[in-house]
């Protein structure tokens, strides 16, 4: 994608001032967006991105720089502009590049780009009839259809020259019915490391018909009581919780700079016993897998909260240089317009023991969230929020009536020490993380868990 | 490979392909960024970067595909996949290419003084604020963000119905956030802004201001979880204002995901409000003077004595409504499809100070923050359910600080409950902006 010898050219011209690593990362990308609505194709957008991010490390100081402009004098040009933010003498020269072939963990079949976008049509029509004659109080459909293949190369001043390609294909099902007075929404979103052979194999009739039952349920429900009760939260995309209560909070974006109530806190309990929290890159061909992360290190598997006790962090290179620790293969970015900085891949809780109708049948008078909605998390304070899509009163030990408007609010720190069953249902669901370094794609997961107390904020108690 | 080169081959291919009417769509921008840690610069970022959206008339459908490299190769890619793109279209109303209004208003989108601030300026003002930062007091941990970015960008619209325009614009913008800590509790305190003006930004202000926020959140109590008068501060009611800001959108109204549909003419707020959407505002981060499709743009009241006046309109939503154009056509970059989106969106203020406000308030709540907005609001039926921060209100006073809370109501109900409007209007980092607004009640629950 890049000449060997212009390469070696910019990292040069990136350490001209005294920086003592540099690096360049280039990318391009094309991608399919397809969005079918009413039953009709509505948008189909298709798009090149492409561009070079600079990065020069001095000490505890970073750079960064990135352009459009793929020409060597451009290239120059930026890498000269990173170098002018340090100010000394050379200090050290890049190291030769040694190409390094990688295999990629996650093969592809079918190239997204080389597939007729008719197919990719096909596919998006038979996902909207599923739904939309899923029940006649269906009142709408939603179909997105998203494809991308990523290039990229990465290369810095310790020799490394590495390349890679990323395809990920996804579907995002979005259901709404409506009983003429209210609209609610249902939705699922399956995705994955995989070209368009995710399709062909893809239960198509599940997804579709789970995002409309969803939206038919909650028409139905009744508004969620607020107050404190135990939460029972179940497989799948329920992981978001973690996500964001625990697995930002360990990511070294925040705890390099103390900022974590996670930070200094290796070998200790930050978690009940039944806790073991996982952050894995390599699962073959998942949404959130990665070959290399985005400086060229090979994925991993980090365990980093294990029985309840914190073994590890998510450590990017730069953050690793603050903390005195090695990357763990988690340095990503959304594209060459971001420098990279620690993130997670697939995040779940590991399997416990407890059946799910074990969970259930043990809880008295509580909350069951099926289906859970997006969030956001304060890092500093671990302070979160979510939306519950879908969720129900449990009492007895049964399953009762359904209920709209929940959400969950809490402190991931307090929240973690409150897991008191783990179920044996471990599953992944696919979605899109924000942070510094934009927006990735990851996996969330985890088995049924019950957390002993939760502040569920209901919708209209009292009206 | 120049941008008019460029644009003539790709042209060329196009109606060689069978292409009528053609446009490229072309932005570059200039950004800089940096952020500070105890001292020293710890991240500093710099970019150029500059991409083309084409999108074409093929069969009388639109079709559309952006690229960012200005190669040959980009070239066939436009044409052929906006070609496929333009195929696979079946919705009827399309889009058109548009020749030009008969006039653009002139507006100053561009401070020149603002380009001649420099890099070391920058840092420099970074570093004064943080030595106040530290220096407030000694509760002060640290910072999560503390950042500052400044860019210049410039807009071209060129197409074949003889329509080329271009503008350029700058801005300078700050975030902070301050982490203070006693005991086990742990609070931030935010101060965001952007503007044209860089002496706007005076550091020890800033500083007492991200560091009290922080400050007065601790000791935090809990209150009874019940509806409450509820007073959203400018940032938290501008907040709420920017994720609702789509009902107003003719697009997502035809579309049926806006309750507003056919409410011209209505009342749906409460008779105090006024809403407006000024695309010549001086610090505006959305102000322009034609917009993404080249439709000249226009300050116009959107909601006046709590009627609704207009939806906002690109020209296929007001060919659908049989309208004009409100001059809302909007493009997010030459990577989106065209939308429609409010240019500078104001609550208007009054001449009630926040204090006067409160001061009319016998128990209530004061809330300062909100959060879980993209996840918490539903735009098609108003409901919300947010975490929240904020304060106890007694007797017209503020009180102690409360534990996390969330609010729920809903937005159209909201809208007709407002009690009082302040007159601290705020944009902070945003194209929507509010003063403080007294709600008659929503309810509360306290962790």
């Amino acid at each position: 994608m890049l000449a060997k010898s212009v390469i070696e050219d910019v990292l040069t011209a990136a350490l001209a001032t005294g920086g003592d690593f540099s690096e360049v990362f280039l990318e391009d990308r094309y991608t399919n967006n397809l969005t079918l609505q009413g039953g009709k194709i509505e948008n189909s957008l298709s798009g090149r991105d492409f561009g070079i991010g600079i990065r020069v490390f001095k000490g505890l100081q970073s750079v960064y720089t990135y352009t459009t402009d793929g020409s060597k004098e451009g290239l120059l040009k930026a890498a000269r502009n990173a170098a002018h933010a340090i100010s000394g003498e050379t200090i050290i020269h890049p190291a030769p590049l040694k190409k390094e072939i990688v295999t990629c963990a996650h093969p592809i079949t079918i190239n997204p780009r080389e597939t007729e976008k008719t197919r990719k049509v096909n596919v998006m029509k038979k996902a909207y009839e599923i739904a939309k004659n899923y029940h006649s109080s269906i009142h709408q459909v939603l179909v997105r259809y998203l494809d991308e293949e990523q290039n990229v190369l990465i290369a810095n001043s310790e020799g490394k020259f590495i390349e890679d390609k990323r395809v990920r294909s996804r579907l995002a099902i979005q259901s709404i019915a409506s009983d003429g007075k209210q609209m609610q929404p249902g939705f699922y979103g399956p995705g994955a490391h995989k070209g368009f052979e995710f399709f062909e194999n893809l239960n198509l009739e599940h997804y579709a018909n789970e995002a409309s039952r969803i939206a038919v349920t909650m028409l139905g429900a009744d508004p969620c009581p607020s107050g404190k009760f135990p939460v029972i939260i179940d497989n799948e995309f329920g992981g978001v919780i973690f996500h964001e209560a625990c697995g930002h909070g360990l990511e070294a974006t925040s705890v390099a700079k103390n900022n974590s109530v996670f930070a200094n806190r290796i070998g200790e309990k930050v978690a009940s016993d039944v806790v073991t929290y996982i952050d894995d890159g390599t699962i073959a061909n998942e949404w959130g897998s990665i070959t290399i992360d985005d400086e060229g290190e090979k994925a991993r598997k980090n365990v980093l909260i294990e029985n309840g006790i914190l073994k590890g962090y998510l450590i990017d290179k730069f953050n690793g240089r603050r903390m005195g620790m090695e990357s763990t293969g988690s340095g990503r970015r959304q594209s060459y317009r971001f420098a990279p900085t620690s993130r997670m891949t697939n995040t779940y809780i590991a399997e416990g023991k407890s059946s799910p109708e074990e969970i259930i049948s043990n809880t008295e008078h509580g909350i069951y969230t099926k289906y859970m909605g997006g969030g956001s998390v304060n890092p500093a304070t671990g302070d979160y929020n979510f939306a519950v899509m879908e969720a129900y009163l449990v009492k007895d030990g049964k399953i009762g009536k359904p209920l709209k408007g929940a959400t969950l609010v809490g402190n991931g720190a307090e929240t973690l020490q409150l897991v008191d069953m783990v179920g044996n249902n471990l599953g992944h669901g696919a979605g899109m993380c924000g942070s510094l370094s934009g927006s990735i794609p990851v996996n969330v997961g985890q088995p049924m868990i019950r957390v002993s107390e939760m502040t569920v904020g209901g919708s209209k108690e009292g009206e | 490979m120049n941008i008019q080169e460029f644009q003539q081959k790709l042209f060329g291919l196009g109606e060689k392909h069978g292409f009528t009417d053609m446009e490229l769509y072309f932005e570059r921008e200039e950004k800089f960024k940096c952020g500070l840690f105890k001292g020293e610069v710890d991240s500093y970022e710099t970019s150029e970067i500059a991409g083309g959206s084409f999108r074409g008339l093929y069969n009388g459908k639109m079709g559309y595909a952006f690229t960012e490299k200005l190669d040959e190769d980009s070239v066939s890619y436009l044409v052929e996949n906006a070609k496929e793109n333009a195929q696979l279209i079946e919705e009827e109303i399309q889009e058109e290419i548009f020749g030009g209004s008969e006039k653009y208003q002139e507006g100053s989108f561009y401070s020149a003084e603002l380009a001649k601030v420099t890099v070391p300026e920058k840092i420099e003002l970074l570093k004064e604020i943080e030595k106040h930062i530290y220096a407030f007091d000694e509760r002060v941990t640290g910072t999560n963000y503390f950042i500052l970015e400044s860019a210049e960008s410039e807009r071209f619209i060129i197409n074949n119905k003889g329509l080329s325009l271009d503008e350029r614009q700058n801005y300078i913008g700050m975030y902070i956030s301050v982490v203070v800590k006693q005991g086990d509790e742990t609070k931030t305190g935010a101060y965001v802004k952007a503007t044209k003006d860089f002496s706007a930004f005076v550091p020890r202000e800033i500083a007492k201001y991200a560091v009290e926020e922080a400050l007065s959140k601790l000791n935090a109590q809990t209150a009874d979880s019940k509806h409450y008068p509820v007073l959203l501060r400018n940032d938290a009611a501008g907040d709420l204002f920017r994720t609702f800001s789509e009902i107003f959108s003719a697009e997502n109204a035809q579309k049926g995901r806006s309750k507003l549909k056919g409410m011209e003419g209505e009342l749906i707020a409460a008779p105090a409000l006024q809403l407006v959407d000024d695309p010549f505002l001086k610090d505006g981060l959305l102000s322009r003077s034609f917009d993404s499709e080249g439709v000249a743009t226009m300050k116009k009241a959107i909601v006046k004595d709590g009627k609704l006046v207009t939806l906002l309109h690109n020209r296929k939503t007001a060919g659908t409504a049989g309208v004009e154009s409100t001059g809302n056509a909007y493009k997010g970059s030459y990577k989106g499809s065209l939308t429609v989106s409010p240019t500078n969106l104001y609550v208007k203020p009054s001449n009630k100070s926040i204090e006067e406000l409160t001061a009319s308030v016998d128990e209530g709540i004061l809330i300062t923050d909100l959060a879980g907005l993209h996840s918490g609001a539903d735009t098609v039926s108003g409901d919300f359910s947010l975490a929240a921060n904020g304060y106890f209100v007694k007797d017209g006073k503020v009180q102690n600080t409360v534990k996390q809370m969330t609010i729920a109501g809903n937005f159209f109900d909201l809208l007709k409950n407002i009690e009082a409007i302040g007159s601290d209007l705020e944009f902070l980092m945003s194209n929507v902006g509010s003063p403080s607004l007294l709600i008659k009640e929503l309810a509360v629950t306290v962790e």
